[in-house]
This record gives structure tokens, sequence and C-alpha cells, in this order.
């Protein structure tokens, strides 16, 4: 009787898959959970690099933003707003200008939170211009 | 004494659900993202961004201003300088896609912080992915 049995075990040729679906739910909650479908948004900048020397010849042509304290000054004498710096950069019309017409030269002294640093490049960036970041290694050169 | 007769349940079929799944965990692993960014990180708010594709390279600086390379963290831009060096080697000027390197920082960073890290992948020879919130005008 025991062997019986034993044979009618062994004989049972079929994989269980009755707790598949419990893994595999597991598995799902699991992924539904973690996943952030939310693609990723930004823009890209293609940083030119100079010397001070080619930042200034380019400097008497380009328009220059400097960033400092919470502050926005253009070309080196006109304070801004945010809202007046990007209705003086859609008024440069960058798009229809070709090569070293394109750039605008940012610089930023002092403290400059990076949320009001983004969106100056932002902002160049979408009126097609080319940003030319100075950067303080660059200026003590 | 009157006798019901015996309703047998209705059975569910349950075979397919299986299936079901596998097919759901394939969508959501495809989907998934589980580049994962360690520290606190309020990303900029802009108008006008666009969706890009995230690249393969990627640095952050959260609130406290620690970098992460590559979900590791950096000592200083000059490290980040050296590991993406490495990492672009081989990648010419004019493959602009493989030179991305995915720059994610917290709004409020100062620019003693962001400026470092960015002039170093400028001259690593990155492409800078500027990663940030869109708004509305």
């Amino acid at each position: 009787m025991r062997r019986k049995f034993h044979m009618r075990q062994l004989t049972q040729d079929a994989v269980p898959t009755t707790s598949l679906a419990d893994m595999m739910f597991l598995l799902l909650i699991f992924f539904i959970m973690t996943t952030t479908l939310a693609r990723t948004t930004g823009f890209i900048t293609d940083v030119p690099m100079g010397t001070k020397g080619a930042q200034q010849s380019a400097s008497e042509k380009s328009p220059s933003v400097v960033l400092h304290d919470g502050k926005i000054t253009v070309n080196e004498d006109q304070e801004m707003t945010i809202q007046q710096l990007r209705n003086y950069i859609s008024g440069l019309h960058l798009d229809r200008k070709r090569g070293d017409a394109k750039v605008v030269i940012i610089s930023a002294e002092g403290v400059v939170p990076y949320q009001m640093y983004y969106e100056t490049l932002a902002m160049v960036q979408n009126a097609s211009g080319v940003v030319a970041i100075v950067s303080d290694e660059v200026e003590k050169k | 004494m009157i006798r019901r007769p015996k309703h047998e349940l209705p059975i569910v079929p349950t075979a397919n659900l299986v299936d079901i799944a596998i097919l759901l965990i394939i969508f959501y692993m495809a989907c998934s993202n589980f580049l994962s960014v360690t520290g606190k990180l309020t990303p900029p708010k802009a108008p006008d961004l666009y969706k890009v594709e995230e690249p393969l390279i990627s640095v952050s600086v959260d609130q406290e201003g620690t970098i992460m390379l590559q979900g590791h963290e950096a000592a200083n831009a000059a490290e980040v300088e050296a590991v993406i060096g490495v990492l672009l080697r081989d990648k010419t000027a004019e493959d602009n896609k493989k030179r991305m390197v995915m720059f994610k920082c917290d709004a409020t960073v100062k620019r003693q912080v962001y400026q470092p890290v960015l002039d170093a992948i400028v001259h690593a020879g990155g492409l800078i992915l500027a990663v940030g919130e869109n708004t509305e005008k």
C-alpha cells in the first residue's frame, strides 16, 4: 500500500504552478510602486571653453549677463528682473543670428542659487543662443 | 422537506492570469528607472524645457552640497573631472549623444558648489544635460 502511494507521487509530471501567480503579483506590486513613468525634462548645453582674451574680444559684440547676489545686470549697467531679462533675450532674436553673434556670456558672482543660474541658462538656450560661461578659473587667468 | 438542487459555484478561469502578470512585469521592468539619487534634491524650475533621454553618466548635487557621481559620493570637482575624463576617453567630439552628462542639482545650492562641478564636466569633454522641472510661463 505504501509502495503504491509512493509510485503515484513519482508519476506526477506536472510542474506545480499554483504559487506562481502569487509571486508574479508580488513582483508586479513591487514594480508598480517603484516605477516612475515621468520622463526627464531639461536642456542640453555645449558650453564653449575659451581664454580670457578670447572672451574679452567676444564681449565687445556679445551681450553679457552677470548674476550677483540675487540681482541680474545686463551689459554691465542695466539691472533687470528675470522677466525683463526674458523679454530682453527674446528681443535679441538669437535664432536669426549666426556664429559668434549667438553667444550670450553668463557669469555669476557672490551668492547665486542654482535656480537663478538654471533659469538664465534655459532662457538663452530656448532662444537658440549659445551660452558662454565665465568661471572663476578663467577669470583668474 | 424540500431538497434544493445543489448549485455548483462558477469557476473563474485563472490560468491566463499569470501570463497577464508576466506581461505587466515585463512592461514595468522596461519602464523602470533605478538610477536613484541619494539625498534631498529639489530640481530647479524653468519654462519650455523639453523631454530628454537620460544618458549613461550622471552627476548630482543634493541640498547638502554632496556631489554624487554615478550614484557614488565624489570628494570634489577634481574627482568628477577625472572620472568623467576616463568614461569619455574614447568618445569623439562629434559623438554628442555619448558625451552627454546628466547634471541634477538642488535649486538652492550655491554657486561655489555647482560651478566647479559644471566646469569639471566641461573640462572632461562632457556635454551638459541640465535637468529641471517644467513650469508654465
